[in-house]
């Protein structure tokens, strides 16, 4: 894991220290709410629907127990016992209060976290696959160039006012568990026919009141040239794009309006004049940070183990839970365990302190002390060996944390809604619950299969809507909470935009009329399809036709 | 704040120290606890009120003071959704809202 050095640790605390002088300036008159609000986003503090919301950054969604015992005790501390893991492998605490807000980041700095790159019009803290450097089908572990993009985008001068936020993912697998298609700069790390690493270069998606799914405009890009081709990039847009509308003012409209390759023709010329000015780091350094990310030594081990599969032949719920929230390991023997934020009743994504503490316990006993946060807003232990896994199990299921959901219908993303988020249109929270209860029976999921639903409170898509397989957007429709539906997204490889099937529901509507979708996909399916599958391959004429001729 | 007033209202803002939602009461202080709302009926009304929120706002009191349209629900309400979950709090964890602290802020402010 990256550790600080003194440059990084003097930044964040005179950060902090700055941070603690402009409450103190806000508090006695000196700064007024308008001076005072970028200040505080750029802390990442946001003023919410109740309070104050403070968004924490786990940079590539990496954490130490440690930092995740640190976390629970914020929770404890300054909020209301409970955080929000979200989309973006942040944590959201949702009760701070601003006076408390600088103890609180001098807590989070003395473990090596912090606020940065968590809100405003800046590059954002770059998310990746929850699995890097530990997952079976990976190239190239993603993080050590996540961390580099971190050092070079934080405080950037150049791009701390871009005319909108910037987002950036990063992936080395095969299988796109980052989506990077819809971020406004993706990475997907490729080796070329020398065997060289480097970077296919993906540009321009987003989700939003326009959703975009990005374009390639570089098939490869050597892994040296990384941060000058990124800055030109940047560049491009810091110049070109729109300021004077914020609807218009991301990359992909900027994209959109060029194309994709005059945006990759622009940024060639702009690369060839800055690409000798040593913005790239040395190999040296590379190496050097890369060296934090080396893997935890772990012994060989058979794949086979018989004792778990006994018992998992004996308790259908643990074997449910083995086929969906286990992925394969780089290391023989091992496995990664994802922990479902989604419980039956919960809110997804949220922790309570309690959770947070036993996560991070049984990562310093099972996990080599690391945690991982994903976008689909679960925890991850990775590195554990399969002669443990029962034994895990055991535990998070006493305390509530067994659900064998992963993938599955009630593994969906929720955003905040209208029960937090001061923008949403309707709440998300309620219609997820609702769908998770329907849904109640884990064979009835388990013989649905994969199937990814999302759900926003408004057209800001930050639950992910347009990516869904079902996909669930709120809208206010005369003062009454609406809700559409949408078939047909993916946020994966293979990504594609959800299409609209037709007028919204409310809330219990919405919920039927998921069930109709669920039926349809069911009675169609051919032998192994999965949902995405069939949708794609019948088309929406039939589920049209289930969810709104039916009665 | 100027805009058009449609029916009664009430002023909703966040407290600027810890970000909670109150509301202004009759002599020109904040509340949580939205029953003790002041209510307008009047533009003249509203008027008197917002200038009294702006005075709190001046004073850095609140941020982001409005006028918001208010129902009679055994007391002020607010009309909208927006704000009426704002004075009920989340309504997925009612273990956490104003639905159970408005209670020990009222008595808070009261000094019991
Ligand atoms: C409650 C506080 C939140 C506020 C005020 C907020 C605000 C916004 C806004 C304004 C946008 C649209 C940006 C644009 O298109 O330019 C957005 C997008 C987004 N937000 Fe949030 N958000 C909140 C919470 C969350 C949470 C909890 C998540 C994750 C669960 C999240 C993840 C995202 C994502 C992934 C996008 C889509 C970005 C894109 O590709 O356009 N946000 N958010
Ligand atoms: S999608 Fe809308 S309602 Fe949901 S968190 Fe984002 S801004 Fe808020």
């Amino acid at each position: 894991m990256y550790a600080y050095d003194t440059f990084d640790r003097n930044i964040i605390d005179a950060r902090v220290a700055e941070f603690r002088d402009q409450v103190e300036r806000r508090m006695k008159g000196e700064l007024t709410e308008e001076e005072f609000r970028p200040l505080r986003l750029m802390n990442g503090l946001y003023l919410q629907l109740h309070a104050y919301m403070l968004r924490v950054a786990v940079p590539y969604g990496t954490m130490s127990s440690k930092q995740m015992h640190r976390l629970a005790d914020i929770a404890t501390k300054y909020d209301k016992g409970y955080g929000h893991f979200t989309t973006r492998q942040n944590i959201q605490y949702n009760w701070p209060k601003l006076v408390e807000t600088p103890d609180i980041l001098t807590e989070l700095a003395e473990v090596e976290m912090h606020a940065h790159q968590t809100s405003g019009n800046c590059i954002r803290n770059t998310t990746t696959d929850q699995f890097a450097g530990a997952t079976r089908d990976e190239v190239e572990d993603p993080r050590p160039y996540a961390e580099l993009i971190r050092q070079w985008s934080t405080f950037h001068p150049e791009f701390s006012f871009l005319p909108r936020k910037f987002k950036i993912a990063i992936t080395g697998a095969g299988q796109d568990r980052a989506a990077v298609k819809w971020h406004d700069i993706g990475l997907i790390l490729r080796k070329n026919d020398a065997g060289e690493t480097g970077f296919e270069v993906i540009v321009g998606g987003g989700m939003g009141r326009t959703p975009v799914i990005g374009k390639t405009i570089r098939e490869f890009l050597p892994e040296a040239d990384l941060l000058s081709y990124l800055e030109a990039i940047l560049r491009v847009y810091n110049e070109q794009g729109r300021r004077d509308n914020k609807y218009k003012a991301r990359i992909k409209i900027l994209v959109e309006a060029l194309g994709a390759e005059e945006y990759a023709r622009l940024t060639e010329a702009e690369w060839q004049k800055i690409k000798d000015q040593h913005i790239d780091v040395p190999a040296e350094e590379v190496a050097r940070i890369k060296a934090f990310f080396t893997p935890p030594p772990l012994p060989v081990l058979s794949d086979d183990v018989p004792a778990v599969d006994e018992f998992a032949n004996q308790n259908f719920i643990f074997k449910t839970w083995l086929d969906n929230n286990t992925n394969p390991h780089k290391v023989l023997g091992h496995v990664n365990v994802t922990i479902s934020l989604k419980p039956h009743d919960g809110i997804p994504g949220d922790a309570t302190d309690e959770q947070m503490h036993l996560v991070a316990d049984l990562a310093e006993k099972y996990s080599q002390s690391e945690i991982r946060v994903s976008h689909e807003q679960n925890l991850i232990l990775p590195h554990v060996a399969k002669q443990d896994l029962v034994e895990i199990w055991k535990i998070l299921d006493a305390n509530g944390l067994g659900s064998a959901n992963v993938g599955l219908l009630t593994d969906m993303i929720v955003c905040p809604g209208m029960d937090y988020c001061a923008l949403a249109n309707a709440r998300s929270i309620p219609i997820g619950q609702a769908i998770a209860d329907r849904f109640d029976d884990i064979r009835r999921l388990q013989d649905i299969g994969p199937l990814k639903l999302k759900i926003s409170g408004c057209i800001n898509s930050c639950g992910h809507h347009h990516a869904g397989h079902i996909g669930i957007l709120g809208v206010d429709r005369r003062g009454e909470e609406n809700y559409q539906i949408s078939l047909g997204g993916s946020g994966a490889e293979d990504a594609t935009k959800a299409a609209l099937l037709g007028p919204g529901f409310d809330e219990h509507g919405i919920v039927d009329a998921v069930e109709k979708v669920v039926a349809v996909y069911l009675g169609e399916r051919e032998e192994g399809e999965e949902f995405l599958a069939t949708y794609r391959r019948i088309g929406a004429a039939p589920f049209k036709e289930a969810v709104y001729d039916a009665d | 704040m100027a805009k058009k007033i449609k029916g009664p209202q009430l002023i909703i803002a966040n407290r600027l120290d810890d970000g909670r939602v109150v509301f202004m009461t009759p002599d020109g202080n904040w509340t949580a606890d939205v029953a003790r709302a002041a209510v307008a009926d009047t533009p003249e009304g509203v008027e008197e009120l917002e200038a009294k929120a702006s005075i709190s706002e001046k004073n850095n009191l609140v941020v982001d003071p409005q006028a918001v349209p208010a129902e009679d629900q055994n007391g002020a309400f607010p009309a909208h959704m927006k704000q009426a979950m704002q004075a009920k709090g989340p309504s997925v964890r009612p273990d956490l809202g104003y639905q159970v602290s408005h209670t020990w802020e009222t008595n808070a402010s009261e000094g019991n």
